[in-house]
């Protein structure tokens, strides 16, 4: 070949001047370090999580609940028993209920490479309620380690309904974004309402109404002991699963055609974060039933805050979503007290305005 | 020596029709191929063939003599990098993050990037001359530099093979040539290059070899000089005769050099 007359001038950077932008030396995003940011919500945590003990109809200031901890001052016999028995295992509930909406939230973004997805608005939280209410319904007496066979169904009815949506949204081997949100509106409200057929049914005196009627609002009830370690082994566990398909999940914001062409294998992952999320989601319904946004909003802040590598996102997401509930759940059983909001209605009041706000400030960042 | 790949009586049809008919080619090692050829005649689908994205129906693609869909994806990923047209990312990624994700053949389910890999991705950068822009988001960047990170991408598989789909397409005359100048430097690394361009006037000097696809015929292959004749063109992209510029020029100074 002979030799180019263009091989001889290779531009030189300073000819590519006008590209260059005079803020190219720093990151734009992440500029929080991350072991910082992971220490400094981890402490966050332990200070919500003590304030929220010592907020309720009894006040106990934070200070003797830190007293008791660190410097052997015992509470006494009655707050032993509202901070041991009434209120930590509501506190530690939502903390695992928003780590485990905030991290399904951030896996089903990553999945359809969306940032409005969540639980809540593709339909699975739908469908683990769906599950659930069968459970409450019809198999009530059924119970597996200290759990109904409630949570086994919503995991089932929340696996199921993400299988519909992710098919109907799929054509030609893409996911349609819009038809993914319109299935999920569809699937999602379908859901809804069908579990007010379960009240004809209704054979146990108006309890599974109850219980249902709370889940629909978002309440997170106080778990019993058992309940509660086995939704936080679950949500470990989930964490541990997540994490080796955090990686897949930035190839997977190539594409999915370019990802296959790397040589990932684009439907185990899919399939891995779908179970996944759906465990996630399924271990938040069964502790607090129906609660929108924070899936949303809080992978929504940690990527502002650090960046769209889901890898780190993961610790911080869960973090965050934690800190999130239980600041929320605190202000819904403590606003109007003695009366309790279920904190899913608190949600839909708060969180909808913070997120449009959010939208608002950083609409150019969804070129879809 | 053996062709680094080899296209075999390779049909190709999406479903109907086959788009690709019985095609065979070779592409040896450090050559640099232009794919031309009219609009929907087939040139990001033979790409996508070679890439081994998609499997033929019938015939064989090899690579290294190893029939390509006996290989493993990953496997194929270490040696041939395909280079897309259009590449849309959610969110807001830098272009190191983006670089990044080019090691994924190398990577397994508990494989974290080690310092090779890191290194791989600082090479590629480098060579893309985006070192200074990694930190920068790729969803806010210009449709040149966008180009310069898709190539990035693919050098980062450190392939053997770079497959490009319509590499200078939407780019301004100063950001073609700086492409060009890339694709020089690739080829001095001892990177085979295949690539579809639309625009004829930047073959000649740059692309060593050129096929020719055209609808209902047969794939023509020769050099630059062979192919890029005002006959030629003029069939395979049924453009009437002395009407287009490239052409009219091509013709005089065919008719110059003839006298």
């Amino acid at each position: 070949m002979t030799a180019s007359p263009l091989a001889s001038t290779p531009a030189t950077t300073e000819q590519r001047g006008q590209e260059v932008h005079p803020r190219d030396d720093h990151s734009p995003r992440g500029r929080v370090g991350f072991v910082g940011l992971v220490g400094l919500l981890g402490a966050a945590l332990f200070v919500v999580v003590v304030l929220s003990l010592a907020t309720g109809a009894v006040r106990i200031s934070p200070a003797t609940i830190f007293a008791a901890l660190f410097r052997h001052h015992p509470l006494s016999v009655t707050q032993q028993i509202i901070v041991l028995q009434i209120r930590l295992p509501r506190v530690l509930a939502s903390a695992v209920v928003g780590a485990a909406l905030a991290i399904s939230g951030l896996m089903f973004q990553g999945l359809f490479r969306n940032p409005m997805a969540d639980p809540y608005v593709i339909g699975s939280s739908g469908g683990a309620v769906l599950g659930a209410s069968i459970g409450i319904f019809f198999f009530s007496q059924l119970s597996i380690f200290g759990f109904s066979a409630t949570a086994l169904l919503a995991f089932i009815g929340s696996v199921a309904t993400m299988a519909v949506v992710y098919s109907l949204s799929r054509s030609n081997g893409r996911t349609h974004v819009i038809t993914l949100l319109l299935a999920g509106f569809a699937v999602s409200t379908m859901l809804g309402y069908s579990s007010y057929f379960f009240e004809l049914f209704d054979s146990s005196g108006g309890t599974g109404n109850r219980i249902l009627i709370s889940w629909l609002h978002g309440v997170i009830s106080t778990p019993s002991w058992t309940q509660l370690s086995v939704t936080t082994v679950l949500l470990l566990s989930a964490v541990v699963i997540a994490l080796p398909l955090m990686r897949q999940l930035n190839t997977l914001a190539l594409g999915d055609e370019y990802a296959h062409q790397l040589g990932l294998r684009v439907e185990y992952t899919r399939v891995g974060i779908i179970l996944t999320g759906s465990l996630l989601t399924a271990v938040a319904v069964s502790l607090g039933g129906l609660i929108s946004f924070a899936g949303l909003i809080v992978p929504h802040i940690s990527r502002l805050l650090l960046g769209p590598d889901h890898v780190r996102l993961l610790p911080v997401t869960a973090l965050a979503g934690a800190i999130f509930l239980v600041l929320a759940d605190t202000l819904a059983r403590s606003v109007f007290a003695p009366t309790e909001i279920p904190v899913g209605i608190l949600m839909a009041f708060l969180g909808g305005p913070f997120f449009l706000y959010l939208l608002r400030k950083t609409k150019r960042s969804y070129a879809l | 020596m053996n062709p680094l790949m080899r296209f075999r009586d390779v049909s190709f049809g999406y479903g109907g029709d086959d788009i690709i008919q019985s095609i065979s080619f070779d592409l040896h090692e450090k050559s640099c191929t232009a794919l031309i050829g009219p609009n929907g005649v087939g040139k990001t689908t033979l790409l996508r063939l070679a890439a081994g994205i998609l499997q033929c129906n019938t015939g064989s693609v090899f690579l290294n003599e190893h029939p390509l869909h006996d290989l493993a994806l990953k496997t194929v990923a270490r040696t041939v990098a395909f280079v897309p047209q259009q590449l849309d990312i959610p969110f807001q990624f830098t272009v190191r993050q983006v670089v990044e994700q080019g090691r994924t053949p190398y990577l397994g389910l508990l494989r974290g990037p080690v310092r090779e890999d890191r290194m791989a991705v600082d090479r590629a950068l480098e060579l893309t001359d985006l070192t200074r822009l990694q930190h920068r988001v790729f969803n806010e960047m210009s449709g040149g530099e966008r180009q310069r990170v898709k190539i990035a991408l693919g050098l980062a598989q450190q392939p053997k093979l770079l497959l490009l789909d319509e590499p200078t397409q939407n780019l301004d005359i100063g950001r073609q040539v700086e492409l060009l100048d890339l694709l020089h430097l690739l080829k001095a690394e001892g990177i085979t290059i295949f690539a579809s361009i639309h625009d004829l006037q930047l073959i000649e000097g740059n692309f060593s070899t050129v096929l020719l696809l055209s609808p209902n015929a047969s794939l023509m292959s020769g050099s630059p000089e062979e192919i890029l004749q005002p006959t030629i063109l003029e069939k395979a992209f049924n453009c009437p005769p002395r009407r287009h510029p490239l052409l009219l020029e091509r013709a005089l100074l065919h008719n110059e050099r003839a006298r």
